[in-house]
């Protein structure tokens, strides 16, 4: 019995020893942390060699066990101490090799894409008139004299025509000056209530200067109802401007002529560029003027069959070039066709 | 329109400045657009005089004068040779702006500070006219009256104590194209009383109709002609008042008799012409149309080509002067001139204007004329001439006008419904406002009688200046104007019946959205290009029959050439990767064609052009530099569909010389065509001046998004993993690969669910004919995990099929 117990003990000194030798020998070998992983597996890991001689020490005799549990535990605290003292070597091996990577090295970069700011401008009119209820209805750029103007109410052999340089294809048949020819084409097609915007590519016959090109860019307003007064086209307008423009702007509305609104007006808002204190941009008004609009004339309803007395609406019309060249101080309307990159991608 | 702010002060008295006075027009129409204090100009000019000239020590042609300016005495150096002692000359002090630099070739105007000239300093300048800008003369300084008192300002001295609104007048208010109109508009939005120009005339015993006899041929373009006859008059330049009142408001003097006419054209808005008496054959004046080809010189010393639908006015024998647009050279005023016959007639509108743009002439009475002119007040405006004429260039006023006006324009009587002005307006206005704010337009209101009034319906009486107002609608306008639109409520709630049109669907905003994460910039382009240039792609171009340039004679066929062109633009400043797109239209003249037109021969479609050149990436340090080239092109497109959910495309390789593009490949959806894309032929790229490979796809927006589903349903994505398996394939090196793609799909179907292709490989290790595709295949199914061997049996037939329909080998 006695002999038997010395024999358990003396095993597990021996293989104590072992453990220990092996473990000094190996940690010596391990030099990154996967071996280092391996080495931990093999000796501490739940199922290691160290764990299982504590396995072990149920079978040694009661009186021996407190040595031999003393000599198990400076050998787990001795390999832990290796194990650790490796792996800071290891981690701070590791971290002045991470410190070699230039990490100021530019990250890998694909081209970054623009929307005209045109395009931009148009867009976000459009979402602030899509949550009014507005539709879009387009209509062609080329155009017949009766929509462009027999329809709008502009008499033959007028001055009113020259508001509007027009280039003509044949004696009739012209590039529309204005998106508001859709107004009728809508009109024609559809019958009350119409609400809709018409953005459209519109032309005018005049020399390219640095304020005028042969073309521009409008958004249009219609909105036909029974009931529809200028005061409510004021108020529509109001919110568009203080969405568009910013809630502390102020505004004011000024008697003017269209021959297809009666009444006619245009809208000025406080110059966005001074504030309204005046600069050259406003003329020193303080003022900008940044729509035209009016009650639809009487005589349109006729041409399009809409009962005048029944019905009344509004419009108005802005134009896109203008509101973006505002925006952002641009001071040439021909950049906005240059498409010069270096403008365009700053936007 | 220039209008006078002292001038106005003739026919009101104004209580606000002249800038509550251009706020006040502004709000009430007639928008000032600009205010210009004319003695701004010249602040810090002053009258001077030279007290002693000196040579200047290091320069022969210069002089060093001492010129008393009022408050000091002052050193300037000055160039010019007709200075001397004395002299009262115009002087610029440090801070004056100079309107134009004699030594700049352009004359621009520049801010005079002290210098030193040659050594020699210099504290101010004396000016020639030209620097003061009166005129091109340079040769020496301008010379002042010896009366002139030293030290007053310049403005003061050339009485420039005005201030000039720019006003713009819509064309519906010919009422407002003069002083005294908006005067009259004055007084209707700030009130006051009226003055109206004196007419104070003396006239002889001698009857005007015994010098001159009038006939009106045409009555429905000349409704009205009256004239005055006055003898004996002495032509000479008219009185400074005159003058300075025609200068401040940008007319040159010429003489009394003319300045007098403009004068009143000016004052009340009518336009007058004076004619040389003595030369009036005849002495009859006739109102015709003019001969077909008639040629006549106008004042302007240009000959012009009439033709019958333009009215004349004609003495016995000829033409005189082109009716309500301009004179002639053979009845002009001359200085010689002793007998005049003033005109003051109306002419219809239409008339006048469609001479006027035939002969491309616009002139002061044109513009008033076409606008529409009141007839009636023909009489008043050639006496109101008469007694300006009578005493600032003497003669006798014959008695009475000639006139002759067979139908005279009564004043309007509408209809007037108050109620109706509340709904167009959304006001409450009630009747007492509304007849108050239009009375102040002098519209009154007629039938003042209660009982015979209906309730809510008055009659009002228009006067015949207010050609513009003919309906309740035009009344109600000028209701809401002199009540004030900033007085009318901006309604915050509004009511809106619902409308039935589909919901807005553009797929065009999602493509750009994709395109510009995609790295595109967008670009717009003008839709005007040369005739040349818009025949590249179709010989059915739409021309302009009157461009502002050639370069602009054509509407685009295409959106290549406007890519081009901005593609060489950016390359020249040094942007040479470019990733481009346009949305835009093409325009086409066809008779004959299949697509909808709205005007009849014109088709417009709607494009979208994506172009590519340079690198494929921006550079980078670790990677190469890899150029684009076709398959990027066709990559994007690939990328695009997916990106709309098109699936059923095709790309045909078809050989065309009339394409703009080599490698060009028509785009099908569903069978229709749908665009193109390709790169950039070497010859055209040649012509803009391109030295890179330019890749484009111009793609027709309406057959895409007829393609692009509607209406998307869900698939579930399949529960069960995907197997793939690569395969080589060795194929004779003319074979397709589209060719093999089909035979792959049609055998793998339909569990195959992916196919890419990832090498293709030439080289040592097969036949020098031959070509290797490499593949992956992905294959799927939505009911069962894939086992290895169902796999392999697909496999096994695409081998074999492979390799029996395309003489094909696997490369193991």
């Amino acid at each position: 019995m006695v002999v038997q117990s010395h024999t358990e003990d003396v095993v597990m000194l021996n293989a104590i020893e072992t453990i220990k030798t092996s473990a000094l020998t190996e940690i010596s070998r391990v030099h990154d942390l996967s071996s280092l992983d391996e080495y931990r597996i093999k000796f501490l890991a739940r199922n290691g060699l160290i764990a299982k001689l504590f396995d072990d020490l149920r079978n040694i005799p009661s009186d021996q066990r407190p040595i031999i549990g003393k000599h198990l535990n400076d050998l787990r605290s001795q390999v832990q101490t290796l194990f650790d003292e490796c792996k800071a070597k290891l981690d701070s091996v590791l971290k002045s090799k991470e410190d070699v990577i230039d990490l100021t090295l530019p990250g890998r970069s694909h081209w970054v894409g623009s929307k005209h700011p045109l395009t931009q401008t148009l867009s976000e009119i459009k979402r602030i008139f899509f949550g009014m209820g507005f539709d879009v209805a387009t209509g062609p750029e080329i155009e017949d004299n009766y929509h462009n103007f027999d329809a709008l109410n502009f008499p033959p052999d007028h001055p009113a025509r020259d508001m509007q340089d027009t280039f003509f294809i044949t004696e009739d048949v012209l590039l529309r000056t204005h998106t508001s020819p859709v107004q009728i084409r809508v009109m024609e097609q559809q019958r009350p209530p119409v609400r809709v915007i018409v953005p459209g590519r519109v032309y005018r016959n005049e020399a390219i200067s640095a304020r005028s090109y042969c073309l521009f860019h409008q958004v249009e307003g219609l909105y036909v109802d029974t009931g529809v007064t200028f005061s409510e086209l004021k108020g529509t307008l109001v919110a568009f401007a203080k969405q568009f423009y910013g809630r502390q702007i102020k505004y004011r509305f000024r008697p003017s002529y269209f021959p297809f609104t009666e009444p006619s007006a245009e809208m000025d808002i406080t110059c966005i560029l001074c504030s309204g204190s005046g600069c050259r941009v406003c003329k020193f008004t303080g003022w900008l003027e940044i729509l035209g609009c009016g009650m639809v004339d009487p005589n349109v309803f006729e041409f399009v069959g809409y009962d005048p007395q029944k019905y009344t609406g509004y419009a108005f019309g802005m134009g896109i070039e203008r509101i973006t060249m505002l925006r952002y101080g641009i001071d040439d309307i021909r950049i906005l066709f240059v498409n010069d990159v270096r403008f365009l991608k700053q936007f | 329109m220039r209008v006078s702010y002292n001038w106005l002060k003739k026919y009101i008295d104004i209580s606000v400045s002249a800038t509550e006075l251009a706020e006040s027009l502004t709000m009430a129409g007639l928008e000032v657009e600009n205010i210009d204090n004319l003695g701004d100009k010249y602040k810090q000019f002053v009258v001077g005089e030279v007290i002693r000239i000196s040579k200047h020590p290091n320069a022969d042609k210069l002089s060093v004068c001492n010129v008393n300016v009022g408050s000091e005495t002052i050193q300037i150096i000055c160039g010019a040779s007709n200075i001397e002692q004395k002299h009262k000359v115009p002087v610029a002090l440090p801070g004056a702006s100079i309107p134009h630099n004699q030594h700049d070739p352009e004359g621009k105007p520049f801010v005079l500070s002290n210098v030193k000239v040659r050594g020699v300093d210099s504290f101010g300048m004396i000016c020639s006219p030209y620097e003061l800008d009166f005129g091109d003369d340079k040769n020496g300084i301008m010379i002042l009256d010896d009366q002139a008192k030293v030290g007053t300002p310049l403005a003061e001295y050339f009485r420039l104590d005005d201030v000039v609104f720019d006003v713009s007048i819509t064309p519906n208010r010919p009422d407002a194209m003069s002083h005294f109109g908006i005067a009259r508009e004055i007084k209707a939005i700030l009130g006051g009383k009226l003055k109206i120009p004196s007419i104070k005339l003396i006239e002889s015993k001698s009857k005007t109709r015994d010098f001159i006899t009038i006939k009106i041929l045409d009555r429905i373009n000349c409704p009205r002609y009256t004239s005055r006859v006055i003898l004996g008059v002495t032509i000479k330049p008219s009185p400074q008042w005159i003058q300075d009142a025609l200068q401040h408001i940008g007319i040159r003097p010429i003489n009394n008799i003319v300045d007098i006419t403009n004068y009143v054209l000016m004052e009340i808005g009518h336009p007058l012409h004076a004619f040389d008496y003595d030369i009036i054959k005849g002495k009859t004046i006739i109102v015709k149309c003019a001969n077909e080809g008639e040629r006549f010189v106008t004042l302007d010393e240009k000959e012009r080509v009439l033709n019958k639908a333009m009215l004349m006015i004609c003495d016995g024998e000829r033409s005189i002067a082109i009716a309500g647009v301009m004179g002639g050279r053979n009845s002009e005023i001359s200085n010689s001139t002793k007998n005049i016959v003033i005109e003051s007639a109306y002419f219809r509108p239409q008339s006048v204007r469609r001479t006027s743009k035939t002969l491309g002439i616009t002139t002061e009475a044109s513009q008033r004329f076409e606008r529409g002119a009141d007839p009636n007040i023909t009489e008043w405006a050639v006496n109101r001439a008469a007694t300006l004429v009578q005493a600032y260039a003497g003669g006798e006023i014959l008695r009475g006008v000639a006139d002759i006006y067979p139908k005279k324009l009564k004043p309007l009587i509408l209809n007037f419904n108050t109620n109706r002005t509340n709904e167009i307006l959304g006001t409450n206005l009630k009747s007492k406002n509304i007849i108050q704010a239009l009375s102040k337009l002098e519209i009154k209101m007629i039938n003042s009688n209660r009982r015979k009034r209906s309730k809510d319906v008055i009659k009002f009486r228009v006067p015949t200046f207010r050609t513009d107002l003919t309906r309740e609608i035009d009344l109600i306008e000028e209701v809401g104007r002199i009540y004030g639109y900033d007085r009318i409520e901006a309604k915050e709630r509004v009511s809106i019946s619902l409308s039935n049109i589909p919901p807005y669907q553009d797929p065009t905003d999602l493509m750009g959205d994709w395109l510009i994460g995609r790295g595109y910039n967008e670009i717009i382009c003008n839709s005007l290009q040369e005739k040349k240039t818009a025949k590249l792609m179709s010989q059915h171009i739409v021309e302009i029959s009157n461009p502002v340039s050639q370069e602009m004679s054509a509407l685009r066929t295409s959106l290549i050439p406007g890519v081009l062109e901005v593609i060489r633009k950016n390359i020249f400043f040094g942007s040479k990767n470019l990733r481009l797109f346009e949305f835009g239209k093409v325009y086409f003249q066809q008779s004959n064609s299949r697509k909808t037109q709205i005007i009849e021969g014109y088709t417009e479609e709607d494009r979208l052009l994506l172009a590519l050149t340079g690198a494929l990436d921006p550079q980078s340090y670790d990677q190469k530099l890899r150029f684009l080239d076709i398959f990027d092109i066709k990559g994007e497109i690939q990328d695009l569909f997916k990106k709309i959910f098109l699936d059923k495309f095709k790309f045909i390789h078809y050989s065309t010389t009339n394409s703009l593009t080599q490698h060009h490949l028509l785009v099908h959806i569903n069978g229709e065509e749908a665009g193109y894309l390709g790169n950039v032929r070497k010859d055209i790229l040649k012509s803009y001046e391109i030295e890179q490979e330019v890749y484009i796809s111009e793609l027709f927006l309406d057959v895409l998004v007829r393609h692009v589903p509607k209406e998307k349903k869900y698939l579930t994505p399949p529960k069960y993993p995907s197997v793939t398996r690569d395969i080589a394939i060795v194929v004779n090196d003319s074979t397709r690969v589209e060719d093999i793609e089909n035979v792959i799909r049609s055998t793998g179907a339909p569990l195959l669910t992916k196919l890419e292709l990832f090498d293709v490989y030439r080289g040592n290790q097969i036949a020098p004919n031959e070509k290797s595709c490499a593949f992956t295949l992905e294959f799927s199914s939505p009911e069962q995990t894939l086992t290895q061997e169902m796999v392999d049996r697909i496999m096994d037939n695409i081998i074999e099929y492979v390799s029996r329909k395309l003489h094909a080998s696997i490369r193991r």
